[in-house]
């Protein structure tokens, strides 16, 4: 495996998630895809850090894993008051950002 | 030998369950999916010389994260109805993915091949970093942002908790 190969299944990873974000409706699963992204991008860090013998990439892997655990906690919470307060989400029809 | 194709089934069932995700219906069929990607993602952890990654990879998400989308999912009780596959094919946005993903691809190539001494090298010199190396330049050098990460762990904790309680609340 070349880092070409990592960095190639990275970006489709990263593509797969990015349109599944803009083309789902519903927030969990846009939550999903989030998580998707965040695990291409640690993918091509972990390669290059590897590639170029560097201990940066890993670190900023860990750095990105507390990111996505904390965005998915927030995330979370915030998907599930919307569902408690307009008992749906379905980003296509939460339209306003007035509560 | 082994390696590559090791590395290309792994990569192989990522894509899949990646795609997976994008295409269930219901989100505990995605969470499922999110599950088999992660670990995938692990295994391509371990190829790429970083043991210490995959295991966190997998007691962090897989063993936090996944537990509390199914958790959410659990509690929010999704009703979904109509057939378990969606094919969400807006024109538009799937041809602008298409454009960016192949876009992307062909930049990076061209990059690679125009720019050769600024490349991507051939193989791997050697070992990866080793967990202790890892260790030492996180608790030396990045010790700033390894404490800025717990500081917003914790923050995320407690807004989280704050998101949900004043809602209840109030009604």
């Amino acid at each position: 495996m070349s880092l070409m190969a990592v960095v190639f299944t990275g970006i489709l990873l990263f593509a797969v998630g990015a349109a599944g974000f803009v083309l789902r409706g519903n927030a969990l699963v846009l939550l999903l895809c989030i998580e998707i992204m965040l695990n291409a991008v640690n993918l091509v860090l972990a390669g290059f850090s590897r590639y170029l013998y560097g201990t940066e990439g890993q670190v900023f892997i860990f750095v990105i894993m507390a990111a996505g655990a904390a965005a998915a906690a927030v995330g979370l919470a915030v998907v599930a008051a919307l569902r408690r307060r307009l008992g749906t989400a379905d980003m296509n029809r939460i339209n306003a950002l007035k509560g | 030998m082994m390696n590559t194709l090791l590395f290309w089934a792994l990569a192989g069932t990522a894509a899949a369950s990646a795609l997976a995700v994008v295409v269930f219906r219901n989100p505990v069929n995605g969470v499922m999916a999110l599950l088999v990607n992660l670990l995938a993602t692990a295994g391509l952890y371990l190829l790429m010389g970083a043991p210490g990654i995959a295991l966190f990879q997998v007691i962090l998400y897989v063993g936090a994260v996944l537990v509390l989308f199914l958790f959410a999912v659990m509690v929010l009780d999704w009703k979904t109805g109509g057939p378990p596959f969606v094919v969400p094919l807006k024109p538009l946005t799937a041809g602008a993915a298409a454009v960016v993903l192949a876009g992307g691809g062909a930049a990076f190539l061209a990059g690679n091949r125009l720019f050769p001494r600024t490349g991507l090298p051939e193989g791997p010199p050697g070992p990866g970093p080793g967990i202790r190396e890892i260790a030492l330049d996180l608790f030396t050098r990045h010790l700033l942002v390894f404490e800025l990460a717990s500081v917003l762990l914790l923050a995320a904790a407690v807004g989280a908790v704050l998101i949900v309680r004043k809602e209840r609340k109030r009604s």
